[in-house]
């Protein structure tokens, strides 16, 4: 390939303003935390510290949560039609300044900007837009009168779709009445402290959407709190499993959405090259930042040789580099502590017997990398066949049947997601009914919309989100 | 200084014309007097054209970008509240009525934009059969409505009797003979908010001069009267209705989820399960 | 430019039925790939280099049933010297006319490297009898062509013949001998990603150097999907015979903005190998000037207008 195609082709980073440090949004207002301390933020392509946020305490945590119960008072008591039109202003908000959040999120995290740009933040606005509509008709969502908000509800949110899963956690969570206190990733803290400018700007009501940064300790003090009502966490099944112990024997609702190990099932009569693009978008896809990554490739034997050529050739053509760069495929793994993690597992994986291919590309200096990588020759056994990697690696495994397809599809603790490819219609039915993933995706990988539930089975956690199914996570039976 | 009156024409297929006829009737308001066109049977028969073409557009539009065009309108009319008002006022409103009348009338523009993408959620469903098949039942709009306004002048009611049908993708030819004014001007904000052309038509004029066509025409699939007619009225309309098994509805519900049934139709697939 | 390599055989007709019984495309998946691989932008030094490599891959052409002598030596002094005021900017590949004008192309290319590919065996419909496209072939080449554009036979190809498709194109590339051959498929006729992968593969098995997507003459004509599905038809093929076949696109290219779009695809897909004229041709007659002008907007900086470069 030559290479004079594709020179840099920068988006500008003028756009955003970055502060120098940032404070916690509190009942409307910007406050610094009672901790008196801070954490740095950096950026994971450089390396370069781009600000510093609160390292909340308790203190910050109860006067968070005090404002999110002064909050609730004044929420419930407006019409469904008003919190709807909140929501839509909201949405009309996001969409408005698209491109300062777009470049901030890759500043932040490292996704590439092509991602941030024409996923990420569409579908945040879109979020915003979906559930604004069911704030003012939840009495037509499930055929029951009998639910009603949780009241305060704290959120906890990773690091891989930074704004995107703050969307997924608010929007929903508003439109069914309640109020929130919502805790970012540590690593990745800014675009949810521009949103709070966003409720500032909508004149959303004070109290009804709290942002409170920290680390694990400030985690865990809201996971804790006695006055919250209700916990979503999306990130690792470890701590999720903390979580759900630490809320054993208290009435607080409980949704969690965890870690995957999706296999991504190729049957030998699939349209083979547009399965390739789906595998490759099922995992190199926000660098296999992802839960629901296609990570397990299920290759059906009689066609592995071809498939896997054909896949080495099209991993060859991913670009890796500056997320701020239009032509990154590829951005910057998200802190020092997961690139050692991948690269554990990967020289693991190596030493297991795995076959490595890694594509030949030119790394930055600076900032946190790594190379497209394809294992072949696994055995189920391997721990890169049975760990959550959560990086731009993907494992092959094969089989011979449909029955066994299924069988090492579900032989995992896992049950986010699954691929299924074949031009076969009556066997993608077959094959998805016995699947034990909570998305299965047919012909197709990655695919999100804000009417679309998500969620797993097993320990991939419980609860949906998105859709009508949705809702159901933010409202409780009552007698 | 003598003002310069509006002239109020026809909305069809995003343009604004006069009847083919020439022909007008006159509506006298807070003394002064409108020509507004009385709408011909070769208008009709150019509106339900336009109206084919707008429903393969309008039914094709994605259900999240119909929520956005629905809210926007809900956005134009917001921006031309005090104009409305004033319009109103001039029908003989008191400014509180006026008011109320706006306001419910976005709130409820709200309610269906956000309704665009969601009905389809709670309208359809699979079907447990009992052998090894995959059966969903999902809807698709009727097609072309042709929607009677009421005789009431207001915002509101006017958009009542469009919203749900437009809401699930079917294009509308709405007709008001006492509320005309209002009706076209409402027209413009329909033309400023990026609905595809000929998704909704705005038209005036006396009902029984186009009573006969409107309820033979083929290419209307249904026929919506939002006021309420004579017996010899109504019974003339299902007769001829019943030549191409047309529907027509009697003042239909407007309002909740209820009323978009009527413009729906269900279909079932079937697929087999196996290897 | 060197005589353009034909590689003259043909694979056994056996084989060439399984590969076109194992055309799977799913049509949703392959625009998302193709509409990312739009996404990509280049920059300015390399946009020249881009800009002029599609002059040079231009085949540039005139197929009107008024085109005369005059015609003709107007568009072969363009093909030869596209800018005459810029003489860094190539020549174009060839030009491409109906078989009776090839003698005065041929000679009015004399002494330069532009070559003349003829279109024949009854283009654009192809719709009569075997005989008569083998005379106007034979003629097209007795004129002196350089290269034969022809066209499948799509009755039989609609009609599920795939062998007389097969066998046509064999027969015309015997008489071509070593005149480079280009099968054009007429996408527009065969609208499925399916058809349009079957019928890349029959016509590369039956020893077509080039395949072409369209005869320009319908109001479809080149997309990049169908770029896409041919460039994948002619690298399984590669793989299978280790022969490599070129591809042209003709027909709908409007500007230079979407030829770029096209050399990106073929750069990332297949590799700098077939980013040469011996393997990528643009059918062209507006395509070159937009090119031309975005050349010199390259070099001036600033928005050019198409009265400046000579009619062709």
């Amino acid at each position: 390939m030559i290479d004079w195609q594709y020179s840099e082709s920068i988006e500008s980073p003028d756009i955003v303003s970055i502060k120098k440090k940032y404070t916690n949004y509190i009942g409307g207002k910007f406050v610094e935390p009672k901790s008196k301390k801070y954490i740095n933020t950096i950026s994971p392509s450089t390396e370069e510290l781009l600000s510093k946020v609160p390292l909340s305490n308790e203190k910050d945590i109860n006067s968070a949560v005090k404002s999110a119960k002064e909050g609730l008072e004044v929420w419930s008591k407006l019409t469904p039609n008003q919190r709807s039109r909140y929501l839509f202003k909201i949405a009309r908000l996001i969409q408005e300044r698209s491109r300062e959040f777009a470049v901030l999120e890759s500043l932040d995290g490292g996704k590439p900007i092509k991602e941030s740009r024409d996923f990420d933040l569409p579908q945040v606005a879109a979020n915003f837009f979906y559930f604004a509509g069911w704030a003012d008709k939840l009495d037509l969502s499930w055929a029951t009168k009998s639910l009603k908000p949780y009241g305060v509800v704290g959120q906890i949110i990773p690091w891989n779709f930074p704004l995107l899963m703050l969307a997924w956690k608010i929007a929903p969570a508003l439109a069914t009445g309640n109020t929130v206190v919502l805790k970012p990733a540590e690593t990745t803290p800014l675009t949810a402290l521009l949103f709070a400018e966003i409720c500032e700007q909508a004149g959303l009501p004070p109290g009804v959407v709290n942002i409170v940064t920290g680390d694990g300790s400030t985690g865990s003090l809201i996971v804790n709190h006695k006055d919250i009502n209700k916990i979503a966490f999306t990130g690792s099944t470890q701590v999720g499993k903390l979580i759900q112990k630490s809320l054993a024997g208290r009435d607080v609702g409980l949704t969690l959405e965890l870690g995957g190990k999706a296999a991504n099932i190729v049957y030998e009569d699939a349209a083979i090259d547009q399965a390739v693009e789906g595998v490759v978008n099922g995992i190199f896809f926000n660098q296999g930042h992802v839960c629901c990554a296609g990570s397990r490739l299920l290759l059906q034997e009689s066609i592995h040789d071809e498939f896997v050529k054909k896949l080495e050739k099209r991993m060859q053509s991913l670009r890796v580099g500056n997320p701020l760069d239009k032509n990154t495929d590829i951005g910057a793994i998200n802190s020092k502590e997961q690139l050692d993690k991948i690269t554990g597992l990967v020289n693991e994986g190596v030493e297991d017997g795995g076959e490595l291919f890694q594509t030949e590309c030119e790394l930055p200096g600076n900032g946190f990398w790594f190379r497209p990588t394809l294992f072949t020759n696994v055995q189920p056994s391997y721990s890169i066949a049975r760990e959550e990697i959560f990086g731009p690696v993907l494992t092959t495994l094969t089989f011979r049947t449909p029955e066994e397809a299924v069988e090492i599809a579900n032989n995992t603790e896992y049950g986010l997601s699954a691929g299924v490819w074949t031009e076969k219609g009556s066997k993608i039915l077959w094959t998805a009914d016995r699947l034990e993933a909570g998305v299965v995706w047919a012909n197709t990988f990655n695919k999100f919309d804000p009417s679309s539930p998500f969620g797993g089975y097993k320990e991939s956690g419980f609860g949906r989100e998105g859709g009508r199914h949705g809702l159901l996570s933010y409202l409780k039976a009552s007698s | 200084m003598i003002d310069i009156k509006k002239t109020y024409k026809n909305y069809v297929d995003g343009k604004y014309v006069r009847s083919e006829s020439g022909k007008t009737y006159t509506k006298e308001l807070k003394n002064e007097f409108y020509e507004l066109p009385l709408t011909s049977k070769k208008d009709i028969r150019d509106a339900v054209t336009s109206s084919k073409n707008g429903y393969k557009k309008w039914s094709s539009t994605t259900p999240y970008l119909r929520m956005q065009i629905l809210y926007r309108l809900s956005e134009m009319i917001e921006g031309n509240k005090e104009s409305y008002i004033e319009l109103l006022m001039d029908h003989g409103f008191t400014k509180q009525k006026a008011n109320k009348d706006i306001d419910e009338s976005i709130k409820n523009i709200v309610w269906f934009a956000g309704l665009a993408d969601k009905w389809e959620q709670l309208a359809g469903n699979l079907n447990p059969v009992s052998e090894e098949y995959f059966n969903i039942s999902h809807q698709n709009p009727i097609g072309v409505v042709f929607s009677l306004s009421s005789s009431n002048v207001s915002l509101n009611e006017l958009l009542m009797s469009i919203l749900p049908s437009l809401t699930v993708g079917c294009s509308v030819i709405s007709y008001s003979e006492e509320n005309s004014v209002l009706a076209l001007k409402f027209a413009e904000d329909i033309n400023n908010s990026d609905f595809p052309s000929g998704s909704l038509n705005i038209l005036s004029g006396k009902f029984e001069n186009i009573l006969d066509d409107v309820s033979k025409h083929v290419e209307i699939n249904l026929v919506a009267l939002h006021k309420e007619l004579d017996n010899e009225g109504l019974k003339t309309i299902e007769q001829n209705a019943s030549e191409s098994v047309k529907r027509v509805f009697s003042q239909p519900s407007t309002e909740g989820f209820s009323s978009i049934l009527p413009y729906l139709e269900t279909k079932t697939v079937w697929h087999p399960k196996g290897t | 430019m060197e005589n353009i390599k034909t590689h003259g055989t043909s694979i056994e007709w056996s084989n060439v039925l399984e590969m076109v019984h194992e055309s799977r495309i799913d049509s949703v998946g392959l625009n998302e790939r193709v509409n990312s691989l739009a996404t990509r932008s280049i920059k300015k030094d390399s946009k020249l280099e881009a800009l002029n490599m599609i002059v040079s891959m231009c085949d540039l052409t005139t197929l009107e049933g008024e085109d005369t002598e005059g015609k003709i030596s107007q568009m072969v002094a363009k093909a030869i010297k596209p800018n005459p005021l810029d003489s860094s900017v190539p020549s174009v590949a060839a030009v491409c006319v109906y078989p009776s004008l090839v003698d005065i192309a041929k000679k009015k290319v004399q002494h330069s490297n532009v070559k003349v590919a003829a279109v024949s065996s009854y283009f654009p419909s192809g719709q009569v009898p075997m005989e008569s496209k083998l005379l106007d072939t034979k003629y097209a080449i007795d004129s002196g062509a350089d290269e034969i554009d022809i066209v499948i036979n799509r009755k039989a190809f609609l009609e599920g013949d795939y062998r007389k498709v097969y066998d046509e194109i064999v027969a015309l590339k015997e008489v071509c001998q070593d005149v480079h051959l280009k099968t054009i498929l007429e996408v527009g006729d065969l609208k499925t990603y399916e058809n349009i992968r079957k019928a890349s593969l029959i016509s590369l098995a039956a020893g077509s150097d080039f395949i072409k997507t369209s005869t320009g003459k319908l109001s479809v004509g080149s997309s990049r999907q169908a770029c896409y599905v041919m460039l994948k038809s002619v690298l399984d093929f590669e793989s299978k015979t280790g022969i490599k076949a070129g591809i042209k696109v003709a027909g709908g290219i409007r500007d230079a903005k979407d030829a770029i779009r096209y050399l990106v695809m073929i750069n990332e897909e297949m590799g700098s190998d077939w980013l040469s004229p011996e393997l990528f041709r643009f059918g062209a007659s507006s395509l070159l000037d937009d090119v031309l002008k975005q050349i010199k907007k390259l070099k001036t900086g600033a928005y050019q207008a198409g009265y400046y470069f000579p009619r062709g």
